[in-house]
């Protein structure tokens, strides 16, 4: 490439800070992208990992849309958490592997974050035997939720579900998003095509796919422990 | 759900173990969909002229002589042309099949699926999974021939062959099958009060009460197809003899240097585990391999459970029955109180007895014996074992259990970070376990090896009896 920036090139270079262009781009140019490279969402919740460091906190972010979107709808939502409360407590309590979990609500979603030990479905599996009546509390307030309660009754539907709706966690690292599409796709080995000039269009059209991410898997101030040995080391008991 | 249970309909190897002491594998392709299902319709028809008859679960005071079972992977279900509505309702797990879950299940590096020799490199033509019993090689044989006589149904991709060692004795020379979950609906006289609940039959059924009250396993429909059948992890796993008595010489000879010695061994002790092994004269380091081994399984060699008999094996105690409570000196790592904590505090406490197995296995390659001297200019013959873990839900039994129990060790935080001593991906650079000593400190060694390392397997559904007649009746 020639080092001096001729006129045409530093007006291409300017064009995606233009409104006008910024609209094309995401009503014309990103959907015809799209359409030509069909990017399919890639799955949510923690990397696979065989490190007992990547399995310990590990994050999950649900985005649920509420079926009524309207403050009445936010408020069936928060009755429901705040009803359920002791429930919750005594769940954390004999699942023993959440380190904590979080109501939000986010425009006409009602959100759940939470911090967990081990394997995501082992997590919702022993949620659903001790406190299913919860999740159908707050899964039947939200769109498509009335196909998979009871949760006890309908333990893989469920967890398949909430699986579905937990956020894509974005790699730190940018080349591994390449990674994990290609692993999407069924790719066995690492083409080792990083074509980094085409990683920001393939970002964008992934986001195009999942619209709402984890931007990292989340960052913790220490190495990962699991709830029960903090517990152990504070001698509050586990 | 049916009222009364028959065990007249479900295969015969699940709710009780045959004991036969050969087994052979063959690994199945459907080659002609028609012919399969007649093949799968003969081998319930209760003639027995053209394809061997499937052992049902009441063969009664009599054992067959020899007992013929088969499992069908997901793969299999579809080229038999199980209809899509159907298919969808398999767990995921299952439709994945085992080669996809390989991080969940520790199969990763030497041991992942891409390094599996064949047939379980093509895990897309592995269909179905029979399985032979007997007493003698020429009547896995003979079974093995008439099963395939029409040629047409089947291709015949690979076999394995397993032979029981006398007393139940397994590669690293322990004593195996004392534990399998017991059944109300069952009565089985190999079989004595362990102190555990009995299992609800959901633990090995679908479409039964399972372990955690009041949740039910989707069963596949057509109900004929779904209910009572159950899943088997079928695994090859390679057993590496000799590192693993090296590695019992080592750390042996690490503990002799330990101050703690004698809190672990007093002296003089090794008198008493010599007595007991009917060794004379047995050194302090010789007792110190077998005090390791004990502390790895959970038990000594010959079965005695380190829960209730942790300073010497002891014929005389009770092997099945006995808990983790209180100052149990039983590991909380050991292989055994990971597969299975009893009533012992763990921290997913609703899951103390939800990932129960029904064990299968058998050994497969020769007997190893440390007296005799090794050739190391020759290679070891391939030794390991041929194990199925049988549960009605894969991933809230045998998965569950194999990457937060055995590989991550979450339920104690004591343990947590550490993999199984016996089976677990350890990796020598990081590994650890702790003996514990009865003033409540531990000794910790380091550096274990990997011992078992996978060589393949597959997920297989194993259909009731009415299934495997609903499979045969399939058209279209
Ligand atoms: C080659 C690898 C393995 C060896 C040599 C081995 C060996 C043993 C031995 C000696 C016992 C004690 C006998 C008994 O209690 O019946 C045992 C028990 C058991 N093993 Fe393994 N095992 C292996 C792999 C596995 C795997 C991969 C799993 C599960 C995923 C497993 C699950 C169990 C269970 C559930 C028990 C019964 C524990 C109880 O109920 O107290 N084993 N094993």
């Amino acid at each position: 490439m020639s080092g001096e920036e001729g006129w045409f090139d530093r007006f291409v270079n300017g064009l995606p800070e233009t409104r006008v262009f910024q609209r094309l781009a995401s009503w014309v140019l990103v959907p015809y992208w799209s359409w030509r490279t069909p990017v399919r969402p890639l799955p949510g919740g923690p990397h696979p990992s065989i490190q007992p460091g990547d399995n310990l906190q590990c994050m999950m972010n649900l985005i649920m849309p509420l079926k009524e979107k309207s403050p009445v709808g936010r408020a069936k939502a928060a009755l429901a958490i705040a009803q359920n409360k002791d429930a919750i407590y005594a769940g954390l309590d004999n699942v023993g592997t959440v380190h904590f979990a979080r109501f939000v609500i986010v425009g006409d979603n009602i959100c759940m974050f939470s911090v967990y030990d081990g394997d995501f479905t082992n997590y919702i599996r022993d949620f659903i035997a001790t406190i299913g009546s919860v999740f159908n509390a707050v899964v039947e307030l939200v769109e498509g939720g009335e196909a998979v309660i009871p949760c006890e009754h309908n333990v893989e539907a469920f967890i398949q579900w909430v699986h579905e709706r937990d956020l894509y966690q974005v790699p730190d690292t940018a080349t591994d998003l390449l990674r994990d599409q290609e692993a999407l796709n069924g790719d066995k080995a690492a083409s080792g095509n990083d074509d980094l000039r085409l990683l920001p269009r393939k970002v964008v059209l992934q986001l195009r796919a999942n619209a709402n991410v984890s931007l990292g898997s989340g960052y913790r101030a220490y190495p990962g422990f699991s709830a029960a040995q903090v517990r152990n080391q504070l001698g509050i008991g586990w | 759900m049916s009222a009364v249970f028959d065990a007249a309909d479900v295969q015969g190897n699940i709710l009780r173990g045959y004991r036969k002491p050969r087994v052979r594998y063959l690994i199945l392709e459907v080659a002609d969909r028609i012919a399969a299902r007649h093949w799968l319709a003969a081998s319930t028809s209760g003639r027995g002229d053209d394809v061997p008859q499937i052992t049902i679960g009441n063969w009664g005071r009599t054992k067959p002589e020899t007992c013929f079972n088969i499992g069908l992977t997901y793969e299999g279900l579809r080229a038999l042309g199980v209809p899509n509505s159907s298919l969808e309702m398999f767990p995921n797990e299952f439709i994945e099949g085992m080669n996809a879950r390989a991080l969940k299940l520790g199969d990763v590096g030497p041991n992942a699926p891409e390094t599996w020799p064949a047939p379980f490199d093509a895990p897309k033509r592995v269909h179905l999974i029979a399985t032979i019993y007997a007493d003698e090689v020429a009547q896995l044989d003979e079974v093995q021939q008439h099963a395939l006589t029409d040629g047409k149904a089947f291709g015949l991709l690979g076999a394995l062959e397993g032979c029981a060692f006398p007393n139940d004795v397994v590669h690293f020379g322990y004593r195996d099958n004392i534990m399998q979950p017991r059944f109300a609906e069952v009565h089985d006289g190999q079989r004595y009060e362990d102190g555990q609940p009995k299992a609800p039959l959901g633990t090995v059924l679908l479409g039964h009460p399972t372990n955690f009250e009041g949740l039910t396993w989707r069963v596949p429909q057509p109900e004929a197809l779904g209910h009572n059948g159950t899943f088997n992890a079928f695994r090859v796993l390679e057993q590496d003899v000799v590192g693993f008595e090296e590695y019992l010489d080592r750390a042996a000879s690490d503990l002799l240097t330990r101050p703690q010695i004698d809190e672990l061994l007093p002296p003089g002790a090794e008198a008493k585990i010599g007595q007991a092994l009917s060794i004379e004269g047995l050194s302090r380091h010789a007792a110190l391999r077998e005090v390791v081994a004990a502390h790895l399984c959970g038990r000594w060699r010959d079965g005695t459970p380190m829960a209730l008999s942790p300073d010497a094996p002891d014929p005389k105690v009770d092997q099945a029955n006995f808990d983790y409570v209180g100052d149990s000196r039983c590991p909380f790592g050991a292989h055994i109180r990971r597969c299975n904590p009893r009533g012992g505090q763990i921290v997913q406490r609703v899951a103390n007895n939800s990932r129960r197995l029904v064990r299968r296995g058998m050994p497969y390659g020769p007997l190893y014996d440390p007296a005799k001297p090794r050739d190391p200019s020759k290679p070891e013959p391939e030794r390991g074992l041929l194990g199925n873990f049988i549960g009605a839900s894969l991933g809230a039994q045998f998965e569950a259990m194999s990457c937060d129990w055995l590989n991550l060790g979450l339920q104690d935080p004591r343990i947590t970070g550490s993999n199984d001593p016996i089976t677990g991906a350890n990796d020598p650079g990081t590994s650890w376990f702790d003996l514990p000593l009865k003033s409540g400190t531990t000794i910790r060694l380091r550096a274990l090896p990997r011992f078992v390392r996978t060589r393949g397997g597959a997920y297989a559904f194993l259909p009731s009896i009415p299934a495997i007649r609903f499979l045969g009746s399939l058209m279209a």
